[in-house]
């Protein structure tokens, strides 16, 4: 179980309302490569780890996506709050506003709905890791392509350090994997 | 940024180490520079929230309560642009 501290786990303070830049930020709330995506697949997959440092690396980066699942929202919610419905249209907001308001709501750039289709839980301890590799590759190029669309340092900041947490989620994963090749090939059969 | 501000920072900051220094740990579990790090990072980060909390109320659900007032609901919520 979780308790909720109430504080971000890095700030985020955006002083300049910009919705266009919200629309693309919002892919890493609910989008394919998203933190909700990635919260959701260590969440489940840890539940079949065969080795208590595997069950740990997913449990813990499982829980640190919520935590950066939260700062994307945060950041969404600042780029939007109190953004009339003229300049929501104007920026390419119209439809979500239509839907959504200034509310914050899990989608895609492109203004798909989150799916769990975005993720796998094999219950193949080698499928599931090379998939959190990848996973973690994909997030990491999605926040370089918001650093390439931002211009305001307040949000290029924060996307800067959560891009950094995908390649050290990367590194862990793979120590993971290479735990799991070892003791699978160290394995004697008779 | 106030003091308020200040002192959250300073816990944000060490309860990041922490989460860092234990991902670490769950892949390098008897690393003992690391465990030196994590617990001086856990002594200050204990230090400040008490510090933290006598000041300006709960960080946690998971807090001794004032026996008259629910003051979680109180403080900022921290994706408040103010916060």
């Amino acid at each position: 179980m979780w308790f909720y501290d109430k504080k971000l786990q890095y700030p985020v303070r955006i002083k300049r309302p910009n919705p266009k830049m919200a629309k693309f930020i919002i892919s890493q709330y609910g989008g394919p490569d998203g933190e909700l995506a990635a919260s959701l697949r260590y969440l489940s997959q840890r539940f079949h780890m065969p080795t208590k440092e595997t069950q740990a690396i997913l449990n813990d980066i499982g829980t640190e996506e919520l935590a950066h699942l939260e700062m994307v929202g945060t950041m969404v919610h600042q780029l939007t709050k109190g953004v009339p419905a003229d300049v929501m249209e104007r920026e390419g907001l119209g439809a979500y506003y239509t839907d959504h308001d200034n509310a914050v709501y899990p989608m895609s750039a492109a203004g798909t709905p989150f799916t769990a289709a975005y993720i796998q839980s094999k219950g193949d301890v080698i499928a599931d890791l090379v998939e959190d590799m990848a996973a973690e590759q994909k997030a990491r190029a999605t926040y370089e392509h918001l650093i390439d669309l931002a211009d305001d340092p307040d949000v290029k900041d924060p996307l800067r350090w959560l891009r950094e947490r995908e390649v050290v989620h990367f590194q862990r994963f793979g120590e993971a994997l290479r735990m799991i090749q070892e003791l699978k090939s160290s394995k004697k059969y008779y | 940024m106030d003091d308020r501000q200040k002192l959250l920072e300073q816990i944000m900051a060490y309860d990041f180490c922490l989460v860092d220094l234990g991902l670490f740990l769950d892949t390098h579990p008897s690393d003992a520079n690391a465990l030196k790090d994590y617990r001086m990072c856990f002594e200050e980060s204990e230090k400040l929230r008490k510090e933290y909390e006598e000041k300006y109320g709960p960080l946690s659900l998971r807090h001794s309560p004032n026996p008259h007032c629910w003051q979680w609901i109180d403080s900022p919520w921290p994706w408040e642009k103010e916060v």
